[in-house]
């Protein structure tokens, strides 16, 4: 199993992709940053018109730490689709089943170097939030780090981008062709799911579903609030039980995609 | 390599091995033996089943029935496979953005071999420079010898080659040859699957032809290649006849002249001129080899023509079906004319 693992983190490094991402990641960190703290520290937004803004210094710690990590979770979604799919584009899973025929295993390798890689990127993603934003918190007055739970929520967004890469395994099985399974996975990923969620959140119905869809669990693991149409903050499940929700998404994913895998003719 | 189980042998048996894809069957009830220490040619049309027997014997598509078995083990029961079996299954598996030399070392790491030795592989088949460059921009004998570096990667006993010398210049396809006899030389298991048959004929000890899924001949080259023949058109038959046999070759009646089997026309050109006889024509004959692939190759094409385009590639399937076995038949062909080329040349030249 550990030279599958090793195998998986040699292909990852030995294309250009890695280092792409990885200043992407940074600079969007950075640069969401930068732009949330401008934003909440503003008067127009602290003033009488403004809405959903984090109030506390921690909440607003919070927002402006993970202000870029959806580009950094699409980003790992990207990657994972891509960690698989790439195999079947390029027809290295031919290469990769020959030298570990058990396949469970190539998956299981798959999965555990995904959330390193996540965990990689997550680091890289708060190296540039965490140094811009707290630059800025700090220049406008703010203590960047109020209390400990910006630790947790720190520690937790490496595990978001890991999750994510999950789920992006899995679409990367299910939806067969490489560049369809990016489109669709990022589309809603990106547009769809949130949309949804803030449309389901108008429904009476819909606002006991809304909690549990990928993004808003994502934002309550992270604990950062965020505005619906009506710019009032909308509910969201505590940290521990959006992280257990995400959780569960990339492990029906990773699961579907694995027994998908196993039973596929490589021809 | 394992040094606590008995030493490998490299026996590969295939028992009623059958795959349908859908309605389609590419392989039907296939027995199949390699023995070990020897080279053995896996021949047969494009379509007849060859890439989906490898693929089934390689654990990487499910047979509906049957059983394939390198040692008495299935491949995916093998603990570490690449230090058992090689293979080079088809040139296009890499990466284009990572170097042949990378693409190594991901299979490396995989398998537990030093990366020490992905250089001295790539030493060994000529391209140490070129595999660190990406290999998008490789050509197919780049990928050939890249293929044969990885299938060499944990000093396999058994080497299993889909179409090694497909893409190969004809100095490439000789040093091929004498790559493949060294590493036979050595006790090695080859198993060479080809739709040429001149590309192997000079390599292999053994064969099996295979067509439409099914087995049509299995032996030594020598077996199935018989006695060489040459054919000879006289003015006077009878007269040649006896002085032949005379001689102590054997003569008989053939179309509209004589078939005497020896492969020496010298002989027969020599004894016709002591008896006094015209010539009208005299040449060799194909092999029983020969004309039975001959046969296999030339239907196959015919077959192409008709299903065209919708060949089973796009269906998910990888071989096309077959035709079915015709007497051998018609007029001798040089060997070098049956080199049909590949499957997708032909099928997007009609």
């Amino acid at each position: 199993m550990s030279a599958a693992i090793r195998a998986e983190f040699r292909k990852f490094f030995t294309t250009r992709l890695w280092w792409g991402m990885a200043i992407a990641v940074i600079l969007s960190g950075a640069a969401f940053a930068v732009l949330f703290a401008l934003v909440f520290t503003s008067d127009i937004a602290r003033g009488p018109q403004g809405a959903a803004v984090p109030t506390t210094d921690a909440a607003l710690a919070k927002a402006v730490f993970t202000g870029g990590i959806q580009i950094g979770y699409l980003l790992t979604l990207a990657i994972g689709v891509m960690t698989i799919g790439a195999e079947y584009r390029h027809q290295t899973i031919t290469a990769t089943f020959l030298a570990v025929p058990r396949r469970g295993r190539v998956m299981g390798a798959k999965v555990i170097s995904l959330l390193v890689i996540g965990a990689f990127y997550g680091v890289l993603s708060l190296a540039g939030a965490v140094g811009a934003g707290a630059l800025v918190l700090t220049a406008k007055g703010h203590h960047p780090f109020a209390d400990s739970s910006i630790w947790r929520t720190l520690a937790l967004s490496l595990l978001v981008l890991g999750l994510w890469a999950l789920i992006g395994l899995g679409a990367g099985i299910l939806i067969p062709n490489q560049v369809a399974a990016l489109l669709i996975s990022i589309a809603v990923a990106w547009i769809v799911e949130p949309v949804l969620g803030l449309v389901l959140a108008l429904t009476d119905w819909g606002q006991n579903i809304s909690p549990y869809l990928p993004s808003r669990a994502t934002a309550a693991m992270l604990e950062s609030t965020s505005g619906g149409f009506d710019g009032q903050p909308v509910d969201q499940l505590s940290w521990w039980a959006g992280a257990l929700v995400l959780a569960a998404y990339a492990a029906v994913m990773a699961g579907l995609g694995t027994w998908r895998t196993v039973r596929r003719d490589i021809a | 390599m394992d040094p606590a189980g008995p030493e490998p042998t490299g026996r590969i048996e295939v028992r009623g091995l059958t795959k349908h894809f859908g309605s389609f069957t590419a392989v039907d009830h296939l027995d199949l033996d390699v023995a070990p220490g020897r080279i053995t040619g896996f021949l047969g049309p494009n379509g007849a089943g060859k890439t989906t027997t490898l693929r089934m014997l390689l654990g990487l598509v499910r047979p509906t029935a049957g059983t394939a078995t390198i040692d008495g083990r299935r491949y995916a029961d093998i603990p570490n496979p690449l230090t058992v079996v090689g293979s080079a299954l088809e040139a296009t598996n890499f990466h284009p953005g990572r170097t042949g030399r990378n693409h190594l070392r991901v299979q490396a790491a995989a398998s537990g071999v030093s990366d020490k030795r992905v250089d001295e592989l790539l030493e060994l088949v000529g391209i140490p420079a070129a595999a660190r460059k990406r290999a998008g921009g490789y050509s197919m004998g780049m990928r050939q010898r890249l293929g044969l570096a990885a299938a060499m990667l944990g000093d396999p006993h058994v080497l299993i080659l889909d179409e090694p010398a497909n893409g190969l210049d004809p100095e490439g396809i000789r040093w091929l040859r004498g790559f493949l006899r060294h590493l036979a030389d050595e006790g090695r298991t080859l198993l060479i699957s080809s739709h040429m048959l001149s590309e192997v004929e000079q390599t292999v000890d053994d064969v099996v032809i295979i067509a439409n899924g099914r087995r049509v001949a299995q032996g030594t080259v020598e077996e199935l290649r018989g006695e060489p023949t040459a054919f000879v058109r006289t003015s006077d038959p009878d007269r040649l006849t006896a002085a032949l046999q005379q001689r102590g070759l054997r003569v008989a009646p053939k179309g509209s002249g004589l078939q005497v089997t020896t492969e020496d026309l010298a002989v027969v050109g020599d004894i016709a001129h002591a008896s006094d006889v015209a010539i009208h024509e005299l040449r060799s004959e194909q092999t029983h080899l020969e004309e039975l692939f001959f046969n296999l190759t030339e239907t196959e094409g015919d077959r192409n023509r008709l299903t065209g385009a919708t060949s089973a590639r796009a269906g998910g399937s990888p071989d096309l079906p077959p035709p079915t076995l015709p007497p051998p038949s018609g007029p001798p062909v040089d060997p070098s004319v049956i080199a049909a080329p590949p499957a997708d040349a032909k099928e997007t030249g009609r």
